[in-house]
């Protein structure tokens, strides 16, 4: 394992959220540096000079993304933490939620100085149970040693924190939809333009940021731009954390230095595949990401821009690993009742996409496939490509595309002969 | 003004335009469901998507900026081919109704079918079925397998009537357009013009459900006369080469329906549900022949008797209808203002239950004409006792109590409509309404709107602005 | 409603002026909490309280997945069936649900204990499969532990 840890530096215990022992590990020292000795714009400038990008799926640069809010505009800016995490097959979100919470929060206090945002919001998926608890405990620790509310470590900056809870929609981890949310309405993403940037939550500037990427802060600002564009790769900089799941011996979360070796990830540090099996396929950064095959895998490493040019991304790191003698057409099916289920109905392609994708896949697993309905998948994940709202049509499309790519013969198979070849499996249980 | 180009076709366009508004001021038809020039940008339907040259994807116009420099082309192949796509996918689960709904021959769906090069669907899976016949008030019913989910009646009830009665419950393939459960939208004044603006046949007008087809029947203009507004509209009657082959013969000479005739100096695109209800006012029982103490006479034997009583009079009051077109009421002062002291009559008061005046359409005077009655005949009527002298009072119009009559004096009362007080005058005359006749309107803002005829008068009944003239001469008693 | 509006005021200034619409979906929540669900008398409660149109409130309501305007049984068993729990055997685990508890995704047992659901995604896949119970997340669950946890459950 690359010994490069940004993040994951510390032994998780069961008190190693508190504050206490935050600060033991150096905690909010960046925080007071920064309120004591930097501008709001110099933060900005060492932000931007690390390069690093959004972690969230989107790999957005976030100096750019925070260059748009104009300081000293007259408005309020808001600042909102993504931690939605609903992209199946992430889960390192949730880490950071519940093993390093007080990251996070000085995080976001400093992102609040840098951006001159007075009220911040950790928009949270409503199924959270611990990292709700354990980042409400923080933000209430945070509190009472002054690092949040009036007048934070005696200057005259202030910043409120307030969690807010979801109640259930995958649609709500994209950031205008978020905002909808947050602001009390039903969650539908908006149009753009405008950007968030210039008219976000109740129209005014906002940021919104992955949980990750905000939790890379403390470190960029502490140690400075070049020490964190010493790791990783030139566009990619950093460390990403994988969470790796599925059909692999031991799935978890993992920091890893981007351009690490993908198979050496696979087989030495998770442990390879269950039960001894051959790999078949990996799913790369969660379901609405390109599938690539084992033998597409073999060579990359985990750097966006080689993945990008093996025809898929790293998205939200959530790394799903297939065993040979699953069945990719019900794994499909598992996929496309998902986005029919999530979809919200607001733009006709999706709407109408969605549930035509899954009344073809239903009717294929359940044998009454016909020789057209692969084109027709293609068709519906073409005509979702770039023209919904927000980015879920599109994913669908990936999901659908990308499986057919590599497994075609599984579904030609499946409707000549109305029925899987490789049983219908999932899971996988015997040995090969 | 940033110069754009559209199809190669250079523009100026206003700098705060989308696209489509620059498209559509400069005669460039870009296809939209969800899009309305009075409503806020949806951009759900994806119908307007268009092409900016030098770019492999399309973007829907109608929330693209205008920019100096600009290029979009609006029918490339690339954009006939997303948008034979929408179509596809926007028919996917839209009941084959057309046969059984109101809105064939005026659906946007229908029309793009044919513009946009529609093609049967390609799914070979059940449609999905969702609620038929939903009440969604009194007056409207919505068939939610044929709504398009464009969102144009919730964005009308949030911005335009802000009754907030309607939006989209549930999500995805299973969203359904909804009222709020307490009923705001029977409450809502202005509901009905989310029947105009649903661009199918999702909802419809119950009154008007299943009446005719509406190839067979045309729109005349008129005016509303329900309030000081006066909002044009068009009322719908059946065209006289469709006539029905019917033993009533007043199944042709009735109004079908009201909608909006758009006017932007006026009402806009809108009017409320009391224009939509003219039937109520306007297919009333009608006086059609002339009386003396309730007993029948031919008109000109009435007239002629009105011409002898109002010689003889020697303090003659006259009560004007605020409902007399700006002509009548000109004649009347041509021919009588004169002789008789004329006061200026509220016909219609506020009735109980009707909102009385808001900031959109509706003005607390219920009545068509009050600005141009007010101009000629400077007396409002106080409602108040009649001055004693009085020997003479002709009433034109509705809306005047009887009791205010002097004991003695006589009795000249000029009526389209039935009531008990026709039988009781000296003399009675039924007089023409406003759809039978043409003339003009002043509105409280001073604007002048004009209304065709939308149906013969009978002979035995008189048209006003004749009849003063005719009142005018002086009866000479025959040698 | 009622008895919770002096907590309602002590959340609502934690938040911003003029984010009395946000307050809805925290409401919701609580309101839930107590009840089990939310009735219609909490709907016109809350447009009361926070002067938010009605239609705002029946919308979200709809949308979401975890509110409720029906009562269901004390322990709602809410297993996932999205992609990697399917690969670790989600399947097998709601096939043992639903005989165990003797009624199907969507169903309330008689006894009003158990509702089961299948949910997509809870964002623990690497300890597939997951099950919820309530508010807790079960991880790496087997027929047996379920069985175990379910008898525990009054």
């Amino acid at each position: 394992m690359s010994s490069t840890k940004l993040l994951m530096t510390f032994p998780v215990s069961a008190t190693s959220h508190t504050l206490v022992e935050y600060r033991e590990r150096g905690g909010y020292a960046t925080l007071e540096k920064v309120l004591r000795q930097m501008t709001p714009t110099q933060v900005n400038d060492e932000i931007t000079a690390s390069g690093i990008q959004g972690r969230g799926g989107a790999a957005f640069p976030m100096g750019r993304k925070w260059g748009v809010i104009h300081l000293n505009d007259g408005q309020p800016h808001y600042l909102c933490a993504n931690a939605d995490e609903g992209e199946p097959g992430t889960f390192k979100d949730r880490w950071i939620l519940e093993n390093a919470p007080h990251l996070l929060v000085e995080s976001m206090v400093i992102a609040a100085y840098a951006l001159q945002v007075r009220n911040a919001f950790v928009y949270m998926r409503g199924e959270f149970d611990l990292p709700y608890r354990r980042l409400a405990a923080s933000v209430d620790e945070a509190y009472e040693a002054g690092y949040l509310g009036e007048r934070i470590l005696g200057t005259d900056v202030s910043c409120d924190l307030v969690i807010y809870r979801g109640a259930g929609s995958y649609v709500c981890g994209e950031a205008s939809a978020l905002l909808t949310s947050i602001e009390g309405r039903k969650p539908y993403p908006r149009n753009r333009p405008p950007r968030l940037t210039v008219r976000g939550l109740y129209q005014r500037p906002t940021v919104v940021n992955n949980v990750e990427t905000l939790a890379n802060i403390v470190g960029i600002v502490a140690n400075g731009a070049q020490a964190f564009r010493a790791v990783g790769t030139a566009k990619n900089p950093g460390t990403r954390l994988i969470s790796i799941s599925g059909h692999i011996c031991r799935p978890g979360v993992y920091e890893i230095e981007v351009g690490y070796p993908w198979s050496k990830f696979i087989y030495e540090d998770c442990g390879g595949v269950r039960g001894g099996r051959q790999l078949k396929a990996v799913i790369p950064g969660g379901i609405s990401t390109k599938v690539l095959t084992a033998a597409e895998i073999e060579p990359l490493h985990l750097d966006n821009q080689e993945v990008e040019a093996a025809g898929s991304s790293l998205g939200s790191g959530g790394m799903i690993v297939i065993a040979e003698g699953t069945c990719m057409v019900r794994l499909l099916q598992v996929m496309l009742r998902f986005y029919h289920h999530e979809s919200c109905g607001q733009c006709t392609p999706c709407r109408e996409g969605m549930g035509w994708l899954h009344r073809i896949i239903d009717r294929v697993v359940a044998g009454d496939g016909r020789p057209e309905d692969i084109e027709r998948l293609y068709q519906i994940s073409a005509w979702n490509d770039g023209t919904t709202i927000c980015g879920m049509g599109d994913a669908a499309g990936y999901a659908t595309s990308g499986i057919l790519n590599k497994f075609r013969d599984e579904f030609e198979y499946y409707i000549d002969n109305k029925r899987s070849r490789l049983h219908g499996n999932l899971e996988c249980l015997a040995s090969s | 003004m940033p110069r754009i180009f559209i199809n190669g076709q250079p523009i100026d366009a206003e700098p705060q335009h989308t696209v489509m508004e620059a498209a559509r001021a400069n005669g460039v038809v870009i296809p939209y469901f969800c899009w309305h020039p009075q409503l806020s940008i949806a951009g759900n339907c994806r119908i307007c998507a268009i092409q900016i040259e030098d770019r492999s994807w399309v973007e829907i116009a109608c929330n693209m900026p205008v920019s100096e420099g600009l290029r979009v082309l609006t029918d490339s192949d690339q954009v006939k081919a997303y948008r034979k796509s929408i179509m596809q996918l926007m028919t996917l689960n839209h009941p084959v109704d057309c046969g059984i709904c109101d809105k064939a021959g005026e659906c946007t769906l229908q029309d793009y079918h044919y513009l946009y090069n529609g093609s049967p669907s390609l799914s070979r899976d059940v449609k999905v079925r969702s609620t038929k016949f939903h009440p969604l008030s009194e007056r409207i019913v919505l068939d939610n397998e044929r709504c398009i989910l464009c969102s144009r009646c919730v964005r009308f009830t949030r911005e335009i009537s802000k009754s907030n009665a309607l939006g989209i419950i549930q999500r995805g393939d299973a969203s359904l357009v909804r009222a709020a459960e307490d009923r705001p939208l029977d409450a809502d004044p202005y509901s009905d013009n989310v029947i105009d603006i649903c661009p199918v046949g999702a909802l419809l007008s119950r009154s008007f459900l299943y009446k005719s087809r509406v190839w067979y029947l045309q729109p005349t203009p008129s005016i509303c006369p329900g309030c000081a507004r006066g909002c044009t509209v068009n009322i719908w009657h059946r065209k006289a080469e469709w006539k029905l082959n019917a033993l009533d013969p007043a199944k042709n000479v009735r109004i079908e329906r009201v909608t909006p005739l758009e006017n932007p100096s006026v009402n806009g695109p809108w009017i409320c549900n009391k224009g939509r209800d003219l039937v109520q006012i306007f297919e009333r029982p009608r006086a059609e022949h002339a009386m003396q103490k309730g007993g029948l006479v031919d008109l000109e034997a009435a007239i002629r008797s009105a011409r002898r009583l109002i010689d003889e009079a020697a303090h003659p009051v006259a009560l004007v209808s605020n409902w007399g077109s700006n002509e009548e009421l000109a004649a009347f002062r041509q021919a009588l203002g004169a002789r008789f002291t004329t006061l200026v009559k509220q016909d219609w008061a506020v009735q109980p239950g009707e909102r009385i005046e808001d900031d959109l359409l509706i003005r607390a005077d219920k009545n068509p004409n009050t600005l141009a009655a007010r101009a000629l005949f400077p007396i409002a009527d106080d409602g108040g006792a009649l001055d004693g002298a009085t020997d003479l009072v002709l009433v034109w119009g509705e809306g005047f109590d009887f009791e205010r009559v002097p004991r003695g004096a006589v009795i000249i009362v000029l009526n389209a409509y039935v009531q008990p007080e026709n039988g009781h005058a000296d003399v009675f005359i039924p007089v023409s309404i406003q759809t039978e006749r043409r003339g003009h309107y002043t509105n409280f803002q001073g604007t002048v709107s004009a209304f065709e005829p939308c149906f013969p008068k009978k002979p035995s009944i008189a048209d006003a602005e004749a009849l003063f003239a005719a009142l005018a001469i002086p009866e000479v008693e025959p040698a | 409603m009622k008895d919770l509006v002096a907590e309602f005021d002590a959340i609502r200034a934690r938040f911003p002026a003029g984010f009395d619409s946000s307050l809805v979906v925290p409401f919701l929540r609580r309101i839930q909490e107590d009840r089990g669900y939310v009735a219609d008398s909490d709907i016109d409660a809350l447009v009361d309280y926070l002067c938010v149109p009605r239609i705002q409130i029946e919308e979200v309501l709809s949308y979401y997945t975890q509110f409720r305007r029906k009562p269901i049984g004390r322990w709602h068993v809410q297993a996932c069936r999205n992609v990697s729990c399917s690969l670790l055997g989600a399947d097998r685990i709601v096939d043992h649900l639903t005989q165990r508890l003797r009624i199907r995704p969507g169903e309330t047992t008689g006894d009003g204990r158990f509702t089961l659901s299948t949910v997509e995604c809870l964002a623990s896949c690497g300890t597939a499969p997951v099950v919820m119970i309530n508010e807790t997340c079960h991880e790496c669950v087997t027929p047996q532990k379920l069985d175990a946890l379910l008898e525990a459950l009054t």
